[in-house]
């Protein structure tokens, strides 16, 4: 029998929303937290691209960080990813047990909590939910659970067919899986899932007003949520032009805008009302699919640590991110499970040289075409620039994003003869994801790109285990691996940036994005203030 | 005449059946669009179950024939992102679209008929010479840097008018202008040139030996048959700006059906591109039709030569 993990999450209820409450807040004693703040005013956020309808609902969930922003409006899950919490803030549930073998886990949900509808949050709901969910990593969820028992009247019971130790993770990473959301079951049936994304019911601090479908959302504060909601009209309004969503917060129309782009930074930084908040995102590196053919120059280690050696990730940070990324050591984002510390790589181009003559490539080569995912593309002609220091020419082939996804994901015939991939990603939960999706033989963009025997053998061993110091073994040892060997060289971690308005109240930026740890976003909705100039 | 009708419509069902076809087939072809609905690094078990949910599973000739049958009946499927029927996401935006093309309309109207007019008739002049530049700055200038500048301006700087969005009329006023400001442009060179024939022919040249004013030439007998083909274009122009007025939109965030098609594009959303498409291409193949019955009907000429 597989040893297991000594894994346990318990939380004590006085972890709960009340632990961040605000100086203004008082709470009553019943029924957990009845927050006495009376919501006031409205606040708009300039959404930076459409609004898709299944956004609204956690039941279909796709696995991104985009849909966040309007669950943790709109709905509520047992626990979730929160502030500086990764996945196990208890939300809905005021009390959350993962059993040390891993094979069960156990919410007892909070009392008296209700949805929009009034209708209260029941055990039923909690099952159903689960039950019924179909977004991303539904298969797997299923494949696992075996059975959903209602202990008692407010808690509910998940048992596993063998230790699932991703299971805490996915219920509370609202940026990774949906299946923790509780959706009111009865409704849900009644209108179908068409019905429900045109007129979602959640118990989230938020409950909808109006929903003009792609292009606008109005909510208003519920007054039955269990923290204190100070504003009392938000607004989610989609503006595909950044330059548009900018002048809106330059006007006051909108409170937050997202996703800025680099030439409008000065813009910002030039009106003393406005305040840019960079959140960290995606991590960049480089990649050389079929580097594996010892016909490719960058079977030999020592190019790629060449190519490592070459790349200016200060400028290129600098340059793309007005330097507010941060240049890093790790490919994988420091935000997710088993993720290893990595030191600063070195720019140092006659090492470089050097390493280029050893390798029998003294005047350099040429590279066919250097890719970068759309639309990041001055970010491919900065390396393409410094790759000249040692004799790499290429030429930057740009592609639009469909493109680019469908030919990672057809695999190596799709990139014949020498190619250098600039790719990105960001993923919640834990690393396993990332080398899963990205580097493992057969990955959703790795394909037979990359396929390094030894490690995708170590990863198996990996994801069979079920001792947690074994799982930390093994993937330190593959992380540290990949670094060494430069398979990946990373580049930066790109900063998503975006600009808060004068009328919130935030002393700095992180008050507005208090989650930015996990996500870009400027989430918990409950717990934004309006000046009260505003 | 009956038979002028039947061939016309026979015409216009081919149209719009190569219409479908086509662009059944340029959409597929930019990628599968289950990569873009689901989350990166999705099992494949996972990317199967959103193909088999919309129908992607099945082959293009089964996919297509399904589409076209929907269509026949009315019913252009149901959108990726929106989880709605096309057709209720398309008649929810009409409106906007309307509203926007006939202020749009309007105002290349206001600007482009009477400066053709004078261009026309003080030909060669100053007045000309500026219509031109007007024209040539119509139609030289994009819509999105106009309209950038006008929200930067009126909006930003000079705080006048709200950004963008829909609700009161000051929303309308930027981005009607912005997107009115080239087709007054081509109204001014059409009603400019219309106007010139007109002036040049027999029978205008015949009110003038007359006696008649010269403002009575100009407005009762030259203007009246010089806008004939400016009213078909200014028609055509307006369909145009119903259906693809993508930029436009985009950048005052109108929510119209060119921002929907924008959507639609830019999420691989094939049934609402789709359908956007076939709505505008049904459109313009029943107008066209119309206008041919019509001029068959007033014009016994039309249907015996054609």
């Amino acid at each position: 029998m597989a040893m297991v993990t000594r894994r346990r999450v318990l939380q004590a209820a006085a972890v709960a929303a009340g632990g961040l409450t605000l100086p203004l807040v008082r709470t009553a004693g019943v029924a957990g937290l009845a927050p006495t703040v009376v919501p006031k005013g409205k606040m708009t956020l300039a959404w930076h691209t459409n609004i898709a309808s299944r956004w609204l609902d956690p039941q279909q969930h796709d696995g991104t960080a985009t849909p966040d922003n309007f669950l943790f409006a709109n709905q509520d899950a047992l626990i979730k990813n929160f502030r500086d919490k990764r996945y196990d803030h208890l939300a809905l549930a005021d009390k959350f047990e993962f059993a040390e073998d891993a094979k069960s886990a156990t919410f007892q949900l909070r009392a008296g909590v209700k949805f929009h509808d009034a209708s209260p949050i029941t055990p039923e709901d909690v099952k159903w939910s689960y039950e019924h969910y179909r977004g991303a990593s539904a298969t797997l969820l299923q494949e696992k659970t075996q059975a959903i028992d209602i202990v008692s009247d407010g808690t509910v019971k998940f048992s596993f067919k063998e230790p699932f130790l991703e299971f805490p993770i996915l219920m509370g990473t609202a940026n990774v899986c949906g299946a923790g959301w509780v959706v009111p079951a009865k409704y849900y049936q009644k209108v179908g899932k068409d019905g429900f994304v045109q007129k979602p019911i959640g118990a989230g601090p938020y409950k909808l007003v109006a929903q003009d479908t792609g292009n606008k959302i109005e909510y208003e504060a519920f007054e039955g949520y269990y923290r204190p909601v100070h504003v009392k009209n938000f607004t989610i309004v989609s503006v595909p032009e950044a330059a548009t969503r900018v002048a809106m917060v330059e006007r006051g129309e909108a409170d937050i805008a997202y996703g800025i782009p680099g030439e409008l930074i000065e813009r910002i930084k030039g009106n003393a009302k406005l305040m840019l908040a960079p959140v960290l995102s995606g991590s960049w590196w480089l990649e050389f699919p079929g580097f594996n053919d010892p016909k490719n120059p960058f079977n030999d280690k020592r190019v790629r640590e060449a190519v490592s050696l070459t790349v200016d990730r200060k400028a290129i940070n600098d340059a793309e991110s007005g330097g507010m990324g941060r240049v890093s050591g790790n490919w994988i984002n420091d935000d997710v499970e088993y993720v290893i510390d990595w030191p600063k790589w070195e720019t140092n181009i006659p090492k470089a040289k050097e390493l280029m003559k050893q390798a029998g490539f003294p005047d350099g080569f040429k590279v066919d075409w250097l890719t970068v995912v759309p639309n990041f593309f001055s970010r491919g002609e900065r390396v393409i620039s410094q790759l000249k220091a040692i004799g790499i020419q290429t030429r930057l082939q740009t592609m639009e994003r469909g493109v680019y996804l469908k030919r990672m994901e057809t695999g190596l015939k799709e990139w014949p003869g020498v190619q250098i991939i600039m790719n990105a990603t960001r993923m919640g939960g834990s690393w396993s994801n990332w080398y899963e999706g990205m580097f493992k033989c057969g990955g959703f963009q790795s394909k037979d790109m990359i396929c390094v025997k030894a490690l995708d053998d170590k990863f198996a061993k990996y994801a069979t285990s079920f001792d947690r110091a074994e799982r930390n073994k093994l993937a330190e040892e593959i992380q540290k691996e990949i670094l060494e060997q430069y398979y990946f060289v990373p580049v930066f971690r790109h900063a998503f940036l975006n600009v808060i308005g004068p009328r919130l109240k935030a002393a700095k930026w992180e008050d507005v994005f208090p989650t930015h740890l996990t996500s870009g976003y400027a989430y918990p909705w409950e717990d934004l203030q309006l000046k009260d100039t505003a | 005449m009956a038979r002028f009708i039947i061939r016309r419509t026979l015409y216009a069902l081919v149209t719009l059946l190569i219409l479908s076809l086509t662009i059944f087939m340029v959409i597929r072809l930019t990628g599968d669009p289950v990569t873009l609905l689901a989350e990166p690094g999705a099992h494949a078990e996972d990317l199967d179950r959103i193909r088999a949910e919309w129908g992607l599973d099945r082959s293009w000739p089964v996919q297509y024939l399904t589409f076209a049958k929907n269509v026949f009946t009315g019913d252009l499927g149901k959108s990726f992102n929106y989880d709605m029927p096309v057709s209720t996401l398309y008649f929810q935006r009409l409106p906007n679209s309307l509203e926007l093309a006939l202020a749009a309309t309007l105002i290349s109207f206001l600007i482009g008929i009477p400066a053709g007019l004078i261009s026309a008739v003080k030909v060669n002049s100053v007045w000309d010479n500026t219509g031109k530049v007007i024209a040539l700055f119509g139609l030289a200038v994009p819509g999105f840097w106009l309209g950038l500048v006008m929200i930067l301006v009126f909006s930003v700087w000079l705080g006048w008018l709200p950004t963008s969005g829909q609700g009161s009329w000051q929303h309308l006023i930027m981005p009607a202008v912005a997107l009115g400001w080239y087709f007054a442009a081509s109204l001014l060179r059409l009603t400019r040139s219309s106007m010139l024939e007109v002036l040049r022919s027999e029978y205008i040249k015949l009110a003038r030996l007359k006696g008649l004013p010269g403002y009575v030439v100009i407005a009762v007998h030259a203007f009246k048959n010089a806008l004939i083909p400016v009213l078909t274009l200014a028609g055509v122009n307006l369909v145009v700006m119903i259906n693809a007025a993508v930029i436009i939109e985009v950048i005052f965030a109108w929510p119209g059906i060119g921002r929907l098609l924008y959507e639609g594009i830019f999420q691989r959303d094939f049934p609402l591109v789709q359908g956007v498409v076939m709505e505008a291409g049904i459109m313009i193949v029943v107008i066209n039709l119309t206008i041919d019955i019509l001029y068959a009907y007033i014009d016994p000429r039309i249907r015996l030569t054609r």
